[in-house]
């Protein structure tokens, strides 16, 4: 059986360095434009992944259409993933990224 | 022209002419293949399991490795599920005729996108202008079953859109 380590002194931070505050900040989820993805069709894995009413999805889609990318959910980790999961299941472009 | 979806009460209908059939077998197949058995510069494997993370290839890795196992197994078992579909259907009038119920019908849209998206993958239809497209060009063939196809997604979607509403 495995036996329990430790460190053997009290941690101490090294000067000059912060502790890890970014991890529960929300990460953006884009969806980018492509050339393939019917605009019809766009607008339904919107409904249908985020639940957002039709002029929102339609008006995310002609965001993505016309900027090449639209920021869909702010969302911590767990969740930016099981979107961008979700989103690449319908193959549709999408990327999860810490907010600038 | 013959509509390839349409409603029938709580059902939607999939009906294909016999070279529609066998174009549908043999994409289906093609992108089974493609995925069971990439190629290591396969340009469709990486468009249909495409980068999650920006700014951090360390986190990209490690999404994607989460997520890769079972975006496969899911697509896998939609081009199954198709190829299961097309195999019950019934003839009428020289037409395949499927009935598709419950999630059936998103299983079909689903496919039908990552083979659109996958012959787009092989001919780069990124770097492609489509209005200097000749109609002997080798992609005008290509971009003629995408656009095909995409007229079967409008249709499905249109009907689709129709149920969300009335719900």
């Amino acid at each position: 059986m495995a036996q329990a380590v430790g460190p053997a002194t009290t941690p101490v931070r090294e000067i000059g360095t912060e502790p890890e505050v970014t991890a529960d900040l929300p990460w953006d989820v884009i969806v980018w434009d492509d050339p393939v993805n019917l605009m019809s069709y766009v607008v339904f894995v919107f409904k249908r992944v985020f639940g957002f009413p039709d002029h929102l999805a339609r008006k995310l889609m002609l965001e993505v259409h016309e900027q090449g990318r639209a920021l869909v959910a702010s969302e911590p980790r767990e969740q930016a993933e099981r979107y961008v999961h979700a989103l690449h299941g319908y193959g549709l472009r999408a990327t999860m990224e810490r907010p600038a | 022209m013959t509509a390839t979806f349409v409603r029938r009460g709580d059902l939607i209908r999939l009906q294909l002419r016999p070279q529609e059939v066998d174009l549908l077998v043999r994409l289906a197949g093609e992108l089974r293949t493609a995925l069971e058995e990439p190629g290591p510069d396969d340009p469709v494997a990486a468009r249909l399991f495409p980068p999650a993370v920006l700014g951090d290839p360390d986190a990209d890795r490690e999404v994607r490795d989460l997520l890769a196992d079972a975006l496969l197994a899911d697509r896998l078992a939609g081009l199954e599920s198709v190829l299961e579909l097309v195999a019950r259907g019934r003839r009428s009038k020289g037409r395949l005729v499927v009935d598709l119920e419950e999630d059936e019908p998103l299983l079909v849209l689903g496919v039908l996108n990552d083979i659109r998206l996958a012959i787009g993958a092989r001919i780069d239809i990124e770097a492609i202008d489509r209005d200097r497209v000749a109609e002997h060009d080798p992609v005008a063939y290509p971009i003629a079953v995408m656009d095909h196809l995409g007229w079967w997604q409008e249709q499905l979607l249109a009907i689709l859109d129709g149920q969300d509403r009335s719900a």
